[in-house]
């Protein structure tokens, strides 16, 4: 590699492999190891996209995603983080954002206009006269968004997701993430250590600095790797980017997948006993104008292009920085051959004098208590003006590089997003950890502390910490771990909030949104003076780089500007993700979990139609002929199996079950006899139906009963609410999975049914309403109801869900020469409607109680011992004319009204229509229907409004109910 | 530091008087547009709004700006359809951009019944006058070509509901454009003011404490979207069927115009739309549990991913930059409370909206303060009366049992 310094010991690139990537459709030769931005910048790319407002040149400004100067769109996926993403061969990459291209966008004129655009001004223009909002608005929502996707756009690649338990997980493998893990394994604990990086290190790694033992920092940082890296007690997941915190230890993060890995990226979601959060620090980007040119980068982005990607970020560089890590990486980029013009320090005292020192060895001229105040260059940066913080002795210098950084702030975001807080610190001029989460520890950078030894004695203080909050004894040791940390140096002296003499038209506090400080100033003279409401008005930090950039220096700069204490303002509140997450990602596999009936591959084999309907699927229909006419025509004649195993299913008992059932179901309980079925329903406080079904006696005691299948997950909670002040002694059980239901009707059913069992089921032996146990095919012990659901003959069969396949098939057989066929769902539904017989959430709804469904017989008034949830209501209820009644109606034309159609007079909506078919078993179009009072007795007639009829109401008559076999004939056949 | 002369926009910061012809507690939405209409239609302006935090720091400031008057039942519809009226006049008179959207909103069904469900609201909406469309889904694909409406998902689309009308509007600019229109007609705004107890005499509202003083008034307003239910209880002893949950909503990062409408389902539990910065802002229902938090979870963007990515696949690769909680302050039959004059003279209460109550804000401030300057309880809203629970008459504004907790 040519453009490569390939000697340094501090290199994660490999020279030797190259990547190649399309810019432009030029090829761009990386090596291994690369991001995407630092091969691009390697060959010789400086601006990477266009501003989102303005459409300024914007170019690599820190290596940590802090901003969207380098979001690109690559391999057609938008907002990708170039600066972060390892390189890949093959990639293709377009900039963002611009008209033309990076270099010559079209629309950079805009720059100029910013006169014309204060804080918050589209909330004072484009919608005089009304005419012209629509028209702005179409430019602004082209202007507005960075990236562009495709409709036709597919993710490729596998996504998955991982659900891990441990003891500790430590966010951050630097120094002090990695002595904490290794601290809290040492205790015999089981640790995760999670790194945004593809190796550990921290900001060790890319230092050449001597500790006191003469030992360069990224060699002790790797040895300290090594170490963790080989016990066996905690997993290092590296290229692993935090998502958020929550409480009791939640942890969520993602992996990115390399070359080597199965998947794409992998979903993280941790659960552990207590949590480090060792993120370091990030820098504070320096505020003076234009302190985005391309050109201009933090001090550990032009430090690690060099020393961790080997490539040389300028040839003269100015520095204008407020901490020691600047000098260390002037010297490095000096002795790599940058010509180092000038380095402005904020600071003028509190320097570590051996860099000072080495400064002075190598001629460099330094300049404290200056800084930058300008930024030259159209396009690139040119030169800089420094000068002093009064404005005073201001020269400008040619440069092709500056580096800005005023000092360095906590990454505090997996804090305070979980409840902790930050509170100003004077000492180190930045906003430190304050109030922690539960079960939360903090070590290294983010607690002010510089110095190495220091930091990992924070983190083998948290180590043990955390050792403390899993439930280990470490008091004799933790005291040893404080007091160690105490002898050390505490946290470094940082430098105060400042801002040169400047107009702040170009002096950018989030670059994201292109809001300058001339637009802060602007928003707190209108009332919005606080960071929150800045926030809202200017959009500062709400961007793709959450915060990285403003979240620092606008509070403070809200506070100086308004001249009250900076202990008054703190950031505004970050928010979970706190990296941005692909929705592939957090979709991982995305697996639907429904339930399947014990008949569900058979019906599938049988040609049935699903549907998901709640947590089941279910086989709606068995043909194309959505009418289900077939279906419905060979129960009337013959007989049809239909597997209704959704059904819900309970037995309870115990001495109190019966004073239970009485108190939620509306009918006398103590009625329900041994060898009969009892339809009854429930009631919710307010008198609404909330479930029906049948219920039988099974012993002394001890109760059967079905719900509906939509209820059947809320039944057994519903009935231990109602009764808990009570003490009463029962037991419920779920058997809804337990067993599957056979549903056989039609007239033809008795004949089937009577080949398969063992025992007398004529009309006498097991009459309508009867219930009974055979044995079916020698062996399987089933009990049967004889029920009329759909008003034909008809028996449902309980079968232990192992033996439903093989009772079907038995039935089926027996079937044959009588004409058995399948019906779905949407066949029961008609077969039913006809019958004059609801299903709850089709012929009722939130408010439809028991007297309005004409259920009032089920109610039991009198029951000395239990109150009946919702009686209350149906007593009022019983004085209310007005309420909606289920009304039979027959269409007096020949248009089927769909299902949902409104019952209307002139001017009100007077009901609506439920279910409504046309008939294959009775003449006519009939069907079911909710009517205020008045309208709901038979003889009316009503108007029915359906959508797009522009007023042609279509009437239909309201009749009796049932449509079918009023006297039921057929169902006690 | 020098300072560039500009006027604040809900006026200058004032002490609070020792007395108010009325105080409103809840500086969100309701409780400024019904300050705004007191003054703009009874000229009623010596009104105090006082918010505990900032004005629109509560659900104001927390929803997806999303309106629309395709409600359920003929009690709603016109309610909502006023508040959608209002949008374009209320931009005018306060002369600040609200930046309406009338994308149109496109609510997808994927079932049968889900079909019939969209039916009964669109021959409503149509009924009296809004408009409100069944599309089938080859007529959905082309609206919004992002869709997927193949079979090949859990819950495959079978159409929409198509409401051309609403759409989404920048939330904070209706706070701030209302909060200039209060200020602008002489009413006082005062933030972080909390208030501490609401005092009767003879079953007569006589006074508000409040953190930075009393107040004498003869006229309380709560508007506190999800803090109402809890003020009214402590602090006058009305119980309210409330149950306040967490909601949560979130933002992927900016994109070039993607999508066309507001795009909602039922059957996956998400609505989404583009904002006019681009970002894809999306939320879903609500956490299972009542709580006070604003806190996000990890569970809930991971379903709103999981959802998303199934109807709208091209979504997979966006990727989601924001997420935060609100409060719903949900009642039994999803319509909200308003009242007043009821048990306490001078007492009214804006609340129990649960996630509707950005949508109505302008025709309630209007309908509230017709009620509080007159005492004649508007038609509008008689049917939104406390008193309805106590009758057992639901209002029927979701067909579906409602069940927040067993403690509702």
């Amino acid at each position: 590699m040519m453009n490569r310094i390939t000697n340094l010991p501090t290199l994660k690139i490999d020279p030797s492999k190259a990547v190649s990537l399309k810019y432009h459709d030029i090829p761009y030769q990386g090596c291994a190891g690369d991001t995407v931005a630092t091969a691009l910048y390697a060959g010789g790319v400086r601006i990477f996209g266009r501003s989102l407002k303005y459409h300024r040149p914007r170019g690599l400004y820190s290596l940590d995603g802090e901003c969207s100067n380098t979001c690109m769109e690559i391999d057609a996926i938008p907002n990708e983080r170039s600066e972060n993403l390892p390189a890949r061969d093959g990639m293709v990459v377009r900039e963002q954002n611009v008209k033309g291209s990076a270099e010559h966008d079209k629309l950079s004129f805009i720059d100029k206009l910013d006169w014309a655009m204060p804080a918050g001004f589209y909330y004072h223009t484009m919608h005089k006269p009304a005419a012209l909002w629509p028209l702005a608005m179409k430019q602004i929502r082209k202007a507005a968004g960075l990236g562009r996707l495709s409709p036709d756009f597919r993710q490729t690649g596998r996504f998955d997701e991982i659900f891990p338990s441990t003891e500790v997980c430590v966010i951050g493998g630097g120094p002090s993430g990695m002595q904490a893990a290794l601290s809290a394994a040492e205790q015999g604990l089981r640790v995760i250590l999670l790194e945004a990086r593809p190796w550990l290190g921290g900001f060790y790694d890319y230092r050449t600095v001597q500790d006191d033992h003469a030992v360069p920092l990224y060699e002790r940082g790797r040895k300290l790797a090594e170490k963790v890296s080989a016990h066996p007690g905690i997993r290092v997941l590296t290229h692993t980017s935090l998502v958020g915190t929550y409480n009791n230890g939640l942890v969520t993060a993602f992996r990115r997948g390399s070359s080597e890995d199965s998947f794409a990226e992998r979903y993280i979601e941790i659960r552990a006993k207590s949590v480090v959060v060792a993120t370091g620090c990030i820098e504070r980007p320096l505020l003076f104008e234009n302190n985005e040119r391309p050109g201009v980068m933090q001090a550990g982005c032009a430090h690690r292009l060099l020393n961790t990607f080997g490539i040389l970020p300028g040839k003269t560089a100015v520095f204008a920085v407020g901490h020691d890590l600047g000098l260390e990486a002037a010297l490095d980029l000096h002795d790599q051959g940058v010509n180092i013009a000038c380095i402005a320090d904020l600071r003028t005292e509190g320097q570590n004098p051996d860099l000072l020192k080495a400064l002075e060895s190598r001629d460099i001229t330094y300049q404290p208590g200056q800084t930058a105040l300008e930024a030259h260059g159209k396009k690139l940066l040119t030169g800089v003006v420094l000068g002093s913080m009064d404005g005073s002795s201001q020269k400008t210098l040619p440069c092709d590089l500056l580096v800005a950084s005023a000092g360095l702030t906590p990454v505090s975001g997996p804090l305070t997003i979980n409840k902790g807080s930050v509170a100003y610190d004077a000492h180190t001029g930045s906003f430190l950890p304050d109030k922690l989460p539960e079960n939360t520890r903090v070590a290294g950078r983010i607690l002010g502390l510089g110095d190495p030894e220091a930091i990992e004695a924070s983190g083998h203080l948290a180590g043990l910490q955390a050792a403390q909050d899993c439930g280990l004894d470490s008091a004799a040791d933790l005291q040893k771990a404080e007091q160690a940390l105490a002898e050390l140096p505490g946290p470094e002296k940082g430098t105060d909030f400042v801002i040169g003499p400047v107009s702040g038209r170009k002096s950018f506090i989030c670059f994201d949104e292109d809001t300058t400080i001339k637009n802060i100033k602007q928003a707190i003279n209108k009332g919005f003076d606080v960071p929150e409401l800045i926030k809202r008005f200017t959009s500062a930090g709400t961007g793709p780089g959450q915060g990285g950039i403003p979240d620092h220096n606008l509070p403070l700069f809200t506070a100086l500007y308004q001249g009250s204490a900076q202990e008054s303002v703190r950031p505004t509140n970050r928010r979970p993700p706190l990296t941005p997450i692909f929705l592939s990602t957090y979709a991982g596999r995305n697996h639907d979990m429904a339930k399947r009936t014990p008949m569900h591959d058979r019906q599938k084999q049988d040609g049935g139609i699903f549907r998901r309907l709640g947590v089941w699927r279910r086989a709606r229909y068995f043909s194309e002929d959505l009418s289900c006419r077939q279906e419905v025509e060979n129960v009337r004649s013959n007989v049809g199996i239909f597997d209704g195993s959704t059904l819900g299913k309970f037995r309870i008992h115990g001495p109190d079950c019966l004073k239970a059932l009485d108190r939620v179901f509306v009918s006398d309980m103590h009625k329900v006899k041994q060898g009969r079925i009892k339809y009854t329903a429930m009631c919710n406080e307010d008198g609404c139906v909330i479930d029906d079904g049948v219920i039988t006696k099974m012993g002394e005691n001890d109760y059967f009963f079905t719900t509906s299948t939509g209820r059947a997950g809320a039944t057994v909670e519903w009935i231990r609410y109602h009764t808990r002040y009570e003490g009463r002694d029962f037991h419920m059980v779920n058997l809804t999975d337990a067993f599957g239901v056979i549903n056989l009707s039609g007239p033809n059913a008795r004949k089937v049914i009577e080949k398969v069992v063992d025992q007398d089921i004529s009309n006498e032996a097991l009459p309508f309403s009867g219930v009974k146990g055979f044995s079916i095919g020698q062996n399987v012990e089933v009990f049967v109801m004889r029920l009329g659901f759909v008003g034909e003959l008809s028996y449902e069969i309980h079968v232990p869900s192992s033996y439903m396949e093989s009772v079907w098939d038995l039935l089926l057989e027996a079937g044959q020469e009588f004409g058995i066929m399948n019906f779905g769902v949407e066949a029961q539904n008609v077969l039913r409607m006809e019958k004059g017989h609801i299903i709850l959430g089709q012929e009722s709804e939130q408010r439809t109680n028991l007297l309005d469904v004409h259920l009032g017989f089920l109610w039991h008034r009198d029951k000395p011992e239990a109150k009946t949830v919702g009686s209350l209501a149906l007593k009022q209820a019983e004085q209310d004319p007005d309420r909606l009644k289920l009304v039979g109606l027959k269409m007096q034309e020949a248009k089927v009204p769909g299902d949902g159609c409104v019952i209307v007079d002139e001017s009100r909506i007077r009901g609506y229509v439920c279910t409504i078919r046309k008939s294959f078993s009775v003449d006519g179009i009939v069907g079911l229907a909710l009517v205020e009072g008045p309208l709901a007795k038979p003889g009316s007639v009503v108007s029915i409004y359906e959508d797009e009829c522009k007023g042609n109401l279509l009437k239909a008559d309201v009749v009796p109910l049932p449509f079918y076999d009023p006297e039921g004939a057929r169902m006690k056949a | 530091m020098e300072k560039t002369q500009q006027k604040p926009l809900w006026g200058p910061k004032k002490p609070l008087k020792s007395s108010y012809d009325a105080v409103i507690v809840g500086g969100g939405l309701h409780g400024l547009a019904t300050a705004y209409f007191l003054a703009r239609d009874h000229g009623i302006t010596d009104v105090a709004v006082i918010d505990k935090n900032f004005i629109g720091y509560g659900g104001a400031g927390r929803n997806t700006a999303i309106v629309r008057a395709n409600q359920r039942t003929q009690e709603n519809v016109p309610l909502y359809k006023e508040a959608l009226d209002l949008w374009p006049v209320l931009t005018k008179e306060l002369d600040f951009n609200l930046m309406f959207n009338n994308c149109g909103n496109l609510n997808l069904m994927h079932s049968e019944a889900a079909m019939k469900a969209a039916r009964m609201n669109i021959s409503t909406a149509q009924f009296l006058g809004v408009e409100s469309h069944l599309l089938d889904k080859k007529q959905v694909k082309d609206l919004e070509p992002a869709l997927n409406v193949s079979e090949d998902i859990v819950y495959p689309i079978h159409g929409a509901m198509f409401h051309p009308p609403g759409g989404i509007l920048r939330h904070d600019a209706v706070v701030w454009g209302l909060a200039k229109g209060v200020a602008g007609y002489g009413g006082d705004i005062h933030q972080q003011t909390e208030v501490t107890a609401i005092n009767t005499e003879k079953g007569k509202i006589a006074s508000v404490d409040t953190s930075a003083g009393s107040i004498k008034t003869p006229k309380v307003l709560v508007a506190a979207g999800g803090y109402s239910a809890a003020i009214i209880n402590m602090m006058l002893g009305i119980r309210l069927p409330i149950s306040v949950l967490t909601i949560q909503a979130m933002v992927t990062q900016p994109l070039k115009p993607l999508l066309d409408h507001v795009v909602s389902s039922g059957a996956y539990h998400v609505y989404c739309n583009q904002t006019l910065k681009g970002e894809i802002a999306t939320g879903a229902h609500m956490d299972a549990w009542p709580n006070y938090t604003t806190l996000t979870t990890a569970h809930y963007i991971k379903h709103q991913a999981e959802a998303l990515t199934q109807f709208l696949p091209c979504l997979a690769g966006l990727k989601f930059m924001r997420i935060w909680g609100g409060l719903a302050d949900m009642t039994p039959d999803m319509a909200p409370i308003m009242d007043g004059n009821d048990h306490i003279r001078g007492f009214f209460m804006d609340c129990g909206w649960g996630y509707f109550g950005f949508k109505s804000c302008t025709s309630t401030g209007k309908y509230m303060a017709e009620f509080m300057a007159t005492d004649e309880y508007p038609e509008m809203l008689k049917p939104f009366t406390l008193r309805r629970y106590e009758q057992h008459r639901l209002m029927g504004e979701t067909p579906a049992l409602v069940n927040y907790s067993p403690d509702n």
